[in-house]
């Protein structure tokens, strides 16, 4: 795998998702979560879910401190999921109204982005 | 989860009713007055929730807190002698705030009014041209703030000479909040709210589950209840002084869906390796006077302080306490699910408790109701009001120095 490649081999399909989903901290990927349509977290959840166990195995085959620029973007997607997974598993046709109470509550910091 | 199925038994009205059973008034819930008599009487004289001791891990290192129901800032800081010490972030020269930053590391700090320099035992070190005061630095110092540590937790009390140690203040609690993952944590995640709603009505939302099934209709759902506890009443409620706790039913018949499994299975599994397969079998909820809770549990770890900022506003502080950083990717997974679920049921939470307090401060009714199941919000009442009628009492008779 070099650093140009955009996830790590294997996980090519999911490609699609980087952009909207690959976020860096758990602030930004739960503010997505709220600005996205339960249809759009149903896409990502159907496509990504099957792959999860697999990606997390991938990963967990390395040192978080030593990730390249691919594994960081396949983390950010599996956390991402971490909070659509709510949308989709949990609140359904709830999420839309849910989204709205949830802006109040500002994720101040987080494991996820601390030094490893 | 890993809870023993058992029938659940509901508490007796009967329990409870040692209590009151009066209706409410709501003075309380909006008064400016009341507030301020709050401000003397129990935030600046009670123990309070502030920090945790991973905010301060080597000498040198030190917290800005702001304080709003006692008006204060605080400056915590752990000194080149590893000793944890608090002080109003004031300084003595002309009262300015002192420190801008809400953390960092030094070992001195420095007013930018007039660079009036102080050290890690808040001493005056040095003030330019000082000759020129009629002053002797000694007299100089920061004003200290009692501090204590239990289980990890940080607590201050603004009383300069607290009547009660922080360990007598907590009782048989500290004990059991010794056992918790906030006791051995290195680092935590939050998140954090404002809302406009008084902050026992904020606090009183999180000690009943009357309301689980109507606003957490999905997000708790069938976590905690089900066909034979319908409101998810909890299983035991015991009064400690001013601090009270509570046992949650947990549904055994519960399925959590495929992804939340993947997370739920790590978060269990990290539980087991920490050592907290005992704690794993019960699930405690306590509330610690005036303003802070913690929930036993090693799954979800966090604690939630409601602190006051004017009458009808309130900031929640929510932390998940973990030990060591992420140690791996699906850690890593786990842990962004735990704090993102327990922000969903917060989140609806945030919504009603505001309804509540326009509804209150609208004047339309001079009473509300607690039933038996919302005893704990009784007993907080109960112990609010007589602490600040205690210190009606004292002003009275003028036996406060305060």
């Amino acid at each position: 795998m070099t650093d140009a490649a955009v996830l790590p081999t294997g996980f090519q399909p999911l490609e699609v998702f980087v952009d909207t989903w690959a976020l860096v901290t758990s602030f930004e990927r739960s503010r997505r979560r709220e600005t996205s349509s339960l249809a759009q977290m149903r896409h990502f959840y159907d496509a990504f879910s099957p792959y999860l166990k697999d990606a997390l195995a991938y990963l967990d085959g390395k040192r978080l401190a030593e990730f390249a620029p691919a594994d960081e973007r396949l983390m950010a997607l599996c956390l991402s999921l971490a909070h659509v997974t709510l949308a989709v598993e949990v609140q359904g046709e709830a999420e839309a109204q849910n989204a709205l109470l949830r802006h109040e509550m500002r994720i101040t910091r987080s494991t996820a982005e601390r030094a490893t | 989860m890993n809870v023993e199925a058992t029938k659940f038994r509901p508490i007796s009205n009967e329990r409870v009713a040692v209590l009151g059973t009066q209706p409410i008034r709501i003075g309380p819930y909006h008064d400016p007055e009341y507030f301020a008599l709050e401000r003397e009487a129990i935030f600046k004289r009670a123990w309070l929730h502030i920090g945790h001791v991973s905010e301060l891990p080597e000498p040198g290192s030190f917290i800005v807190r702001k304080m709003e129901a006692a008006r204060a800032s605080i400056l915590i800081v752990r000194g080149k002698d590893s000793v944890i010490r608090a002080f109003y972030n004031v300084c003595t020269h002309r009262g300015t705030e002192l420190v801008a930053q809400s953390d960092g590391l030094a070992s001195t700090f420095s007013c930018r009014y007039h660079m009036w320099t102080f050290n890690d035992r808040g001493e005056l070190r040095g003030a330019p041209d000082f000759e020129r005061f009629f002053l002797d630095k000694a007299d100089c110092g920061l004003s200290k703030v009692a501090v204590g540590v239990s289980a990890g937790l940080i607590f201050i009390n603004l009383t300069p000479e607290p009547e009660q140690t922080l360990s007598d203040f907590l009782g048989p609690l500290e004990t059991q909040l010794e056992q918790l993952p906030c006791a051995t944590a290195t680092t935590f995640a939050e998140y954090v709210y404002e809302i406009d709603a008084n902050w026992k009505l904020v606090y009183d939302n999180f000690q009943e589950n009357y309301h689980l099934r109507f606003i957490h209709p999905r997000s708790v759902g069938t976590t905690a209840t089900g066909p034979e506890n319908p409101f998810g009443y909890a299983t035991r409620f015991d009064f400690i002084g001013l601090h009270r706790k509570q046992a949650l039913w947990m549904n055994p018949e519960h399925q959590p869906g495929p992804v939340q499994v993947s997370a739920l299975d790590r978060l269990v599994s990290d539980a087991m390796s920490g050592g907290y397969g005992e704690l794993m079998a019960s699930s405690e909820y306590f509330a610690i006077f005036p303003n802070f809770f913690m929930l036993n549990s090693p799954i979800l770890p966090f604690s939630h302080t409601v602190f006051p900022i004017a009458p009808e506003k309130s900031r929640g502080v929510i932390r998940f306490y973990w030990r060591g950083e992420d140690d791996s990717a699906t850690q890593r997974f786990a842990r962004e699910y735990a704090v993102a679920a327990t922000r969903d049921v917060h989140a609806e939470d945030r919504g009603v408790i505001e309804a509540g307090q326009r509804g209150i401060s609208s004047g339309a009714i001079q009473h509300i109701h607690f039933q038996a199941q919302e005893a704990l919000c009784r007993h907080f009442i109960n112990s609010v009001d007589a602490t600040v009628q205690a210190y009606k009492a004292e002003k009275a008779l003028g036996v406060s120095g305060a």
